[in-house]
């Protein structure tokens, strides 16, 4: 019914798509993010007013390994790269990342040294979103603030609860190598 | 051969030294251009630099309020508009039915004082309170000369302040529409000039400057509402005085306001507030025994100003001033002098303004070395 309808009226078609919203890449690109996933365009649209939009170029640091973590980034376009920089030893490449990846979003409730670096690889723009943004967001829209902290929240309940099994196969795995010790 | 050798070469280096000696040239004219018309605006920049800087001061204060009805689902635009509302009606009915009734005081206690320093009267009343003083405190002499000029030019300063805010009323209309503009659209504001910063300062800059701001809006909030505090409990306790000794201090809200306002410096603040009472008080109860008797009710004031400073002290200001403004006597004591250049103004603002300059320093310096950059 759709197609025919797409097929015999090009001028609905035509009129149907300037309905349509039109979405900029930085709104795309949150809406992926776990911790907006939840959230309306509507809102997605505050969370873009209070983002900001960078480009950085082939090896530029976006931040580097000891600072003083104060948000996450979004990947709009582009590849970072995320390295551990280990004394007189040339950086470990950890991950690289690429268009719709973020990365740090631990650091917009925790203030806590970053424990890598992120370099871009390639011509990039990155979307910044930041702890004074998000406490901005709480103080003028606390509903909305409210939201990101319960995303926040899961994303922190999700990798607590990978932590405990890691640490559950961890120490079963360590009981039984001291079992098959004392037995030997 | 090694003759032409220095001539092939000579054109190109002779276009090259005149490229860049017509570069100098040019770079070094637009740099005189630059300076010339610096120094010609630097009168217009300051005062519209000094424009900006109380219209960032204002904001700070007013911010938390709008971003309060923001959170309440009323946009910034009405916010900002209610609120200025509200102000202007406070202020232009403070401004229609207060501002004659204080100038009016304030020229009277000037006349009282002029008028006595010609009868004499003053000194009568200075020898029979030296007299009195010397009963308990021997060798102690107050110089009527000196209180009959330093009351006489308070004073006068006093009137010519509000007469000059009178008349630069288009200033503070021109100021309270910055501020607007700064409530409104500050955050875009903010957000494009941090926009301009390079990547590899960004994150710090913008964690610096939101810290500064917290910590700015803070200090002035704690500072305003200590003022408060202490305006309204010395009007309280001018009331007192006059109602329960009968003490005859007229002009008790303005006496009030600059208590308040004088509180804003440490140490000697308090001090400066207890001067307008003391003089009021005894212009006031010239020729009258009972008020003779009672030291023209000097101390009765200086104990009640003592009280409101406990008060303060002790209760209003641990709650409201967070971050607190420590700072030597001896550095206040020089500030206060510098601002005194500029007049009774620039002693009231001295201290504040070097409060606000600590706090934004203190937040740089941090970011600094949080980012490992010092």
């Amino acid at each position: 019914m759709n197609e025919k309808l797409n097929m015999s009226y090009p001028l609905f078609e035509s009129f149907k798509n300037k309905l349509k919203p039109k979405r900029s890449q930085a709104q795309m690109a949150l809406s992926q993010v776990n911790v907006f996933h939840r959230l309306s365009w509507q809102e997605i649209k505050i969370i873009e007013n209070a983002v900001h939009i960078r480009n950085y170029g082939p090896g530029e640091p976006v931040f580097k390994q000891g600072d003083p973590g104060s948000g996450m980034y979004i990947i709009i376009e582009g590849c970072v790269g995320i390295f551990l920089d280990i004394p007189h030893q040339p950086p470990k490449q950890l991950s690289k990342l690429g268009d719709g990846d973020f990365f740090g979003e631990i650091a917009l409730l925790d203030a806590s040294p970053r424990t890598a670096a992120a370099t871009a690889l390639e011509n990039s723009t990155i979307i910044g979103f930041y702890r004074p943004d998000l406490m901005d967001i709480l103080k003028t829209k606390p509903a909305l603030g409210g939201k990101i902290l319960l995303a926040l929240s899961e994303v922190l309940a999700v990798r607590l609860r990978a932590t405990n099994g890691e640490l559950v196969k961890v120490t079963r795995k360590l009981e039984a190598f001291s079992e098959s010790g004392e037995n030997e | 051969m090694s003759n032409k050798a220095p001539v092939l070469i000579a054109p190109a280096s002779v276009r090259l030294f005149h490229q860049s000696l017509f570069k100098t040239l040019v770079y070094f004219f637009v740099l005189i251009l630059f300076l010339a018309g610096a120094y010609k605006a630097f009168p217009l920049v300051m005062d519209a630099l000094f424009l900006i800087v109380i219209a960032a001061i204002l904001t700070a204060v007013f911010n938390p309020l709008v971003d309060r009805m923001e959170s309440y689902g009323v946009r910034r635009i009405y916010g900002t508009l209610l609120m200025f509302g509200v102000i202007f009606t406070v202020v232009g009915a403070g401004v229609v039915k207060g501002i004659p009734a204080l100038l009016n005081e304030v020229g009277r206690i000037k006349d009282v004082i002029q008028q006595n320093s010609a009868t004499n009267s003053l000194d009568s009343i200075l020898v029979d309170l030296n007299a009195k003083i010397a009963g308990y405190v021997p060798g102690f002499q107050i110089d009527p000369e000196m209180i009959s000029s330093v009351s006489a030019q308070f004073f006068g300063q006093l009137g010519s302040i509000l007469a000059g805010a009178l008349d630069t009323l288009a200033t503070v209309i021109f100021i309270l529409i910055i501020t607007m503009f700064f409530l409104v659209d500050g955050k875009r504001m903010t957000k494009v000039l941090i926009g301009m910063v390079p990547n590899s300062y960004f994150e710090m800059s913008l964690n610096i400057t939101y810290k500064t701001k917290q910590q700015l809006t803070n200090f002035l909030r704690g500072q305003l509402l200590a003022a408060l505090g202490v305006a309204i409990q010395s009007i309280i306790g001018l009331y007192l005085l006059n109602a329960i000794f009968d003490a005859n201090i007229s002009g008790v809200m303005l006496i009030g306001s600059i208590a308040g306002m004088a509180n804003m410096i440490p140490f000697v603040g308090p001090f400066m507030g207890m001067v307008p009472a003391i003089i009021v008080s005894l212009f006031n109860n010239l020729g009258d025994p009972a008020a003779a008797a009672n030291f023209y009710y000097i101390l009765h004031i200086i104990v009640m100003f003592l009280i409101v400073q406990m008060i303060d002290n002790n209760i209003i200001s641990p709650i409201v001033v967070s971050g607190s403004m420590e700072m030597h006597p001896l550095t206040v004591i020089l500030l206060i002098l510098v601002g005194s250049q500029i007049g009774v103004l620039g002693m009231f603002l001295a201290v504040p303004a070097w409060g606000i300059t600590k706090v934004i320093i203190q937040e740089v310096y941090q970011g600094l070395k949080g980012h490992h950059l010092i």
